[in-house]
């Protein structure tokens, strides 16, 4: 057995870093991973963006267009979008806001995270030219089984060890919150953060098996010469498509769940009351972790399923909107009376929830069976998404990087900087995606590299790249915030936030063993958001 | 009465429209006050540095926006259930076409009442231009329904009318259908919208929507449209 270690993360070396069961420094290495992930990602969402900044071929080979476009969405999803805040802030904030000194099964939380670097390693060889993957991050047969479509055996293995990660990750983050929470904090006084955390692990439980299922009949269908989706020899591709979309369409639910819980948490400190309805945001959470698995068929309403079935489909989606509008108007009533500071966390929170707003009014024609007939596969899916998935989510990651950013590091984050990247990132990503819907609706396809020159395309796509120049200038101001904030940000109190929550209750940066031996005291009538004094910034 | 372009793009835009208007009223409800909490409730030392924490919550308001959002959009899915019904039952009397996806091009049969393929358009691939060669365009009758019944050979591809705003897949191993309807002469894009491969973005086809006794003409004399678009100058 290792000896315990009690070795700060900032002061550990290689070994302690290869070899840590602490969730914190874990959770660091899921971060940062992410962290590179989406930079790389980002700059192939770049290279596309200027692909299709006018009609014809001008930076891009199309087979090299297809390659972006697969590894910009696998990676954005996959590794920004649910291994960098369930990996990261989900380790890092789990055991803090409910008291306990570790996760429930710290070697497997270990396994977990070097499974999914595993798969970073998978991703990062397909650079190696040949060894690109084209069949986009769906992988839809019989497609991803042609030669045209790359070598598939990268994007199942990827998979398939993301899996393993994602499956051990739920098991001990659900273990840990069942089993590990200091006296005094039950369910109704568990932060919506931690809520939302076990929800999506809920979602990840059961839903990976199927992707991961699908994946491999993609394998043995490609490499082993069996036939689940040759539709010559009995096979069916939709049935790829069901499989897929049971596990991949609660996983969009996955992926922005948590970001709803940071935005209450942030929410409720800077506008210093408790989160409105907190009750009713609870209910909220589960109820759109029920419905996101009755819904998946929308993604396949022109797929020449049975039409009862998408009509079906097109009424369970629509309900999706409930739940999700309580949030927002609980966010919106939590303002009320409130003393509302604008810091950079809550400014990329409000912003966050603003991108979630239009992202959400936007996906009702997705779910309209009537409107998605004409609107299906068009860009203006792409700028839906993007407003959602894309920067909802990461204005919710950015928004707790700053927010969190005390606790981990033990230093401010710069708040100038902070603002700046708010700003830029918000302009960006409207100018960006805006365009992007419009063009939908005028009919141009999504993954095209290039169109014929119709007039409107032309000037949408132009001003679109005009926004992605803004938003890469926004998120690399925060990139330099994060590195000057490190290297000489201003000393954080422990609780510069003056929150009642219990992560806040430990020294900054958090110690290797949280809240030393015993678990934290916490008095009789505990709630994470109840304010009292004033914050002294 | 006002002249309609083409089904089922008029009850497409007439859908967007409703959507549209339900979508700026919900944002308006809630970005509006949104925006004026912010305004008005700021912190401010020494006299507001405080948020209520009287109201955690309204059982009735929370109540309200469940139950009032959840008719709002049952009330849409009803609508577009009624749109999607008109969208998918072809009008009597419609031209059959059948389109067979291939990678990366269209084959395009004209099917008599027995089904039987009375003429062939094979579309070519094209990877840099959307230049199309006159024998290869889609000549369809304006002002005639026209059904389509759509497959592949290889991999999925989508067939997207792009005037009529209607799609759908073509699936190997399946068929499947769509039906559309254009009044207005003239020439119009056919896009492919299921990703299909290097060549995707450059399988598309144009729809050449003509005079019905002209389509009948070029139906049974073969390929001397070209000649005859050009003497009558449509």
């Amino acid at each position: 057995m290792r000896e315990a270690v009690s070795v700060p993360w900032f002061s550990a070396g290689l070994k302690e870093w290869i070899f840590t069961t602490d969730h914190k420094k874990i959770g660091i290495l899921y971060f940062v991973t992410g962290l590179v992930a989406f930079i790389i990602a980002g700059i192939f969402g770049l290279i596309i963006r200027f692909e299709q900044n006018s009609p014809g071929f001008q930076v891009v080979s199309p087979s090299f267009y297809n390659y972006l476009l697969t590894g910009h969405g696998a990676v954005m999803l996959l590794w920004w979008a649910i291994g960098a805040h369930i990996g990261g802030f989900g380790n890092f904030l789990l055991p803090l806001m409910i008291g306990a000194k570790d996760v429930a099964f710290p070697r497997l939380n270990a396994l977990s995270y070097w499974a999914f670097f595993g798969a970073t390693v998978i991703v990062l060889l397909t650079l190696i030219p040949g060894n690109q993957i084209k069949m986009m991050w769906t992988g839809y047969p019989p497609y991803a089984t042609h030669p045209d479509a790359g070598v598939t055996a990268f994007y199942v293995f990827a998979i398939h060890l993301l899996g393993v990660s994602s499956i051990a990750t739920a098991v001990n983050f659900i273990t840990t919150y069942i089993r590990m929470r200091a006296p005094g904090i039950g369910f109704w006084n568990t932060n919506l953060y931690i809520h939302s955390l076990i929800v999506a692990n809920v979602l990840q439980l059961i839903g990976v098996p199927s992707l991961g299922g699908a994946v491999t009949m993609l394998f043995l269908d490609k490499y082993l010469g069996t036939n689940f989706f040759n539709p010559s020899l009995g096979g069916d591709p939709l049935l790829y498509q069901n499989v897929f979309w049971f596990y991949s369409h609660p996983a969009v639910y996955v992926m922005i769940i948590p970001i709803f819980g940071f935005f209450s948490e942030i929410l409720a400190t800077f506008s210093r009351k408790p989160i409105f309805g907190y009750k009713s945001m609870v209910f909220a959470i589960w109820g759109i972790a029920v419905v996101s698995f009755i819904v998946w068929m929308h993604h396949m309403f022109t797929s020449g399923i049975p039409d009862w079935a998408r009509v079906l489909m097109s009424y369970t989606t629509v309900l999706v909107a409930v739940p999700t509008g309580v949030k927002i108007f609980n966010w919106v009533a939590t303002l009320h009376r409130g003393a509302i500071i604008l810091r950079s966390p809550m400014l990329y929170t409000l912003g966050g929830i603003f991108m979630f707003l239009i992202g959400g009014l936007t996906g009702i024609p997705n779910a309209l069976v009537a409107i998605d007939l004409g609107i299906h596969d068009s860009l203006s899916v792409v700028g839906h998404f993007h407003y959602v998935l894309g920067m909802a989510l990461t204005m919710g990651i950015f928004g707790a990087v700053i927010y969190w950013f005390p606790k981990i590091t033990g230093r401010m984050y710069p708040e100038n900087l902070g603002k700046i990247s708010f700003w830029l990132v918000f302009i960006g990503a409207n100018v960006l995606y805006f365009p992007q819907l419009l063009a939908g609706f005028l009919g141009m396809p999504r993954r095209y590299p290039d169109y014929p020159p119709i007039a409107e395309w032309v000037a949408l796509n132009q001003i679109s790249t005009i926004g992605a120049l803004i938003l890469a200038v926004g998120v690399l101001v925060f990139l330099v915030g994060m590195i000057k904030g490190l290297t000489s940000g201003e000393k954080a109190e422990d609780n510069p936030w003056k929150s009642p929550s219990l992560e806040w209750r430990t020294s900054s940066p958090a110690p290797v063993d949280n809240f030393g031996e015993k678990p934290p005291k916490l008095e009789e009538d505990y709630h994470p958001y109840k304010y009292g004094a004033p914050p002294t910034f | 009465m006002e002249e309609v372009f083409a089904y089922p793009a008029k009850w497409w835009n007439e859908a967007v429209i409703v959507w549209l208007v339900v979508a700026v009223v919900i944002y308006a409800v809630t970005a509006i006050p949104g925006l004026y909490f912010i305004m008005k409730y700021r912190f401010k030392p020494g006299e507001r540095e405080i948020g209520d924490h009287e109201k955690h919550g309204h059982w009735g308001l929370e109540v309200l926006w469940t139950i009032v959002p959840t008719i709002i959009v049952l009330v849409l899915a009803t609508y577009s259930f009624a749109v999607f019904k008109k969208q998918r039952t072809v009008p009597e009397g419609a031209l059959t076409l059948k389109v067979t996806g291939f990678m990366w091009g269209w084959q395009v049969e004209y099917l008599d009442d027995k089904g039987n393929t009375v003429k062939t358009i094979v579309t070519s691939y094209n990877p840099t231009s959307y230049e199309v060669p006159e024998e290869q365009k889609i000549v369809v009758p304006a002002g005639k329904p026209i059904k389509v019944l759509l497959t592949s050979m290889d991999v999925i591809h989508a067939f997207y009318v792009m005037p009529a705003r209607i799609l759908e897949d073509a699936v190997p191993g399946r068929i499947t259908y769509l039906w559309f309807q254009i009044n207005k002469p003239g020439e119009y894009w056919v896009f492919c919208r299921e990703f299909c491969g290097t060549g995707h973005s450059h399988m598309f086809a144009k729809l050449k929507v003509v005079p019905p006794e002209q389509f009948t003409a070029w139906l049974k004399g073969g390929t001397d449209l070209a000649k005859k678009t050009a003497d009558k100058n449509i």
